[in-house]
């Protein structure tokens, strides 16, 4: 395969070739990891929106859960056993969180404030990660499957991002061009998505991953050259 | 009374607007010319005009004659003037009467002579249902093509595909559609804003097996397109569920299910429930399909680093390549005599369409279009009809082994894929 050869000619080539041990693989991305986020254990948020709920809780988790809080409310689906929880323990509207209502002991309209600045802040996380020119599509070669460094360094940053997030949940979508079978291209785009899936799992993210192909059949572009073809070759992240 | 006739006139709009249009684009060199008389008319039966007309396109479609339509219409064999006929080149001659018995019933006469020697090659009589004229035609015209060529026809026979359609909305309306072989009488039996893949008609004509995305993934299902009856999913297992092909039998269906990710060919016992794994391997295993005799599997599998076309031979087990040229060979599917395999074949950067000899090795590639897909053989083995893309438009197409002759089925509103023919109509 011209493809897989190519990539193993680059020279930080980490999932490129199929004979690599996991191990390596693992090596490879702790590197890769340390390399593009610095201090992969810190989670990053605010200051300033962090010590108003931490300073009332107990834990050293406040940071999280109030994440945990703004991902339920930024995302309704996730989260539900949390809200119905508050709403046992108080009268306050169904967005207050278990941590807030019991640790902070305040009435509901803090509580609500602290939510919507927590929701805030969430956002500017998500638009953060947008306008840090990280990609929310990562394309692949012709008939490949494979992750170059590129895609990698990408598939890190999501990896620090849902780490940080506990409560996001991601669907990977994989999808392929017109060229070839379509059902033939429907095992690719699978195959395409897991790879990526493959690389999230190294850090424990595959409980949280579901993975779906499209094959050819939802195209980004509807034209028939090289042009269109690159842009359908890719797998979409997209977070619930 | 009233309300039928609106209901009808519903139905024929719709029908009318979603008739495939066909149009013969190549002709055969090899056509065996004849001549199909317009058949006699007694009583109020003019709906027997049409059969003259269904049995003479069926013969053009075919690749295999060149019919037209004779101006008079004869009674007796008396009326045949062999000689001017013979001199005309005309290899044989249809005529036949229609009689109306009852307000709905009709009896159909059909005759079939030999131009040169003037011997009757079929003659046969049947009470038709107002309703069953166009399968009459078809029925017929099989017939005679046996009788003329001394094997069977594929016109009573059904198609199955599917159509997309880009709504105002932004959104795509796909539809499965069945039609007769002739793309005339369509009927959506399913309408989804999700892709629908892989139709697939079950070996006695009740069911069709499909990929749908209505759950947001790959699923298989059935449906009963006759028949008030709950379509049935098939299970999935956490990832693709695709590429439904029936056992001969009926009995059964293979599969392709990514367990853990790993694609490979399963056979879904219908009855049973039970999955049982035909192929085994890292690489991408799909687009299975049985011989006729049910004794092999052809599957499409990158195994070896190229994706090629693989038959497993299921007495013995043993899997073995059947593709060496090319390096792309896919959805290849087994001729009705099980000689011959038919796939999508990567030419340059084109895909087209090629018939291989298992047997020899010799592949020939029969299409010289950019982007067909999705071959398959008319029941018996005289067609292939294929997905193909026309002026950034999804045509099918299909073009007679004997001759080449090429005729194209478009849709005027939205694209036309993923073809399917039927076995012969019980």
């Amino acid at each position: 395969m011209l493809v897989r050869s190519l990539l193993i000619a680059t020279s930080l080539s980490l999932l490129s070739s199929c004979s690599a041990t996991t191990d390596d693989i693992i090596e490879k991305a702790d590197n890769l990891f340390k390399q593009v986020t610095g201090q992969p254990d810190v989670i990053e948020v605010e200051d300033r929106t962090t010590s108003n709920v931490s300073d009332n809780s107990t834990s050293s988790n406040s940071t999280e859960e109030n994440i945990i809080v703004a991902d339920n409310s930024a995302y309704t689906s996730e989260g539900s056993e949390s809200q119905s929880n508050s709403s046992d323990n108080s009268t306050s509207n169904s967005s207050s969180s278990t941590a807030s209502s019991e640790s902070l002991q305040s009435d509901s309209t803090v509580t609500k404030v602290e939510v919507k600045k927590a929701v805030i802040i969430e956002k500017t996380v998500l638009d953060k990660l947008k306008d840090s020119g990280l990609q929310f599509t990562l394309y692949f070669s012709y008939d490949g499957f494979d992750i170059d460094d590129e895609s990698t360094k990408d598939i890190i940053e999501h990896a620090n991002f849902m780490r940080d997030n506990p409560g996001v949940k991601l669907r990977l979508e994989g999808h392929a061009d017109e060229r070839g079978t379509r059902e033939y291209n429907l095992a690719l785009g699978e195959n395409r998505a897991l790879s990526v899936k493959e690389v999230l799992g190294l850090y424990d993210l595959s409980p949280r991953i579901d993975v779906v192909s499209y094959g050819e059949e939802k195209p980004i572009s509807t034209k028939h050259d090289e042009s269109a073809w690159k842009k359908n070759r890719r797998v979409e992240f997209i977070y619930q | 009374m009233k309300k039928i006739f609106i209901f009808c006139f519903a139905c024929y709009v719709g029908i009318a607007n979603a008739v495939l249009e066909v149009t013969i684009l190549k002709q055969s060199e090899d056509a065996f010319p004849i001549v199909i008389a317009p058949f006699e008319v007694v009583g109020n039966a003019n709906q027997g005009k049409e059969i003259a007309k269904i049995m003479s396109d069926n013969f053009n479609r075919s690749g295999r004659f060149s019919a037209s339509r004779g101006l008079r219409v004869l009674k007796t064999v008396d009326d045949i003037n062999f000689k001017a006929w013979q001199a005309n080149n005309t290899e044989a001659i249809v005529f036949g009467r229609v009689e109306q018995v009852s307000k709905t019933i009709f009896n159909v006469w059909v005759y079939l002579y030999d131009t040169y020697s003037r011997k009757r090659l079929y003659a046969d009589k049947f009470a038709v249902h107002n309703s069953g004229i166009r399968r009459i035609s078809h029925f017929l015209s099989d017939r005679i093509y046996d009788a003329l060529l001394g094997e069977k026809g594929s016109f009573d026979t059904r198609l199955a595909y599917v159509t997309v359609v880009n709504l105002k909305n932004g959104k795509r309306e796909y539809r499965l559609e069945i039609s007769d072989s002739d793309a005339q009488n369509p009927q959506a039996i399913l309408k989804s804003n999700d892709p629908i893949l892989s139709p697939a008609w079950s070996p006695d004509q009740r069911k069709i097996a499909y990929v749908s995305f209505r759950n947001s993934r790959s699923e298989v299902f059935i449906q009963y397109p006759f028949e008030r009856r709950k379509t049935r999913k098939l299970p999935y297992f956490d990832g693709i569920a695709s590429s439904p092909s029936w056992h001969p039998s009926g009995e059964s269906i293979l599969l392709t299910l990514s367990k853990s990710g790993n694609k490979d060919i399963y056979s879904y016992d219908l009855n049973t429930e039970k999955i049982t794994r035909i192929t085994k391997d890292s690489g991408i295993d799909t687009e299975a399909s049985y011989s006729s005799d049910g004794k092999r599997i052809v599957f499409t599998s990158n195994r070896s680093g190229q994706v090629q076309v693989y038959i497993k031979d299921l007495t013995t087990g043993k899997i073995s390549r059947a593709t060496f040229e090319g390096k792309y060979n896919a959805k290849a599917v087994f001729s009705p005599d099980g000689k011959q395999l038919a796939m999508v074949h990567r030419v340059g950067t084109d895909y087209r369409i090629a018939l291989l000899d298992i047997k020899t090795r010799d592949l020939t590639v029969i299409t010289s279009n950019k982007l067909d897909e999705s071959p398959y053989f008319s029941p018996n083995g005289g067609m292939i009809i294929f997905a193909t893309s026309k002026d950034d438009h999804g045509v099918l197409s299909v073009v007679s082994i004997i001759g080449g002759q090429t005729f194209e089925l478009a849709s005027k509103i939205g694209e036309v894929r993923e073809p399917n023919w039927s076995h012969y109509l019980k």
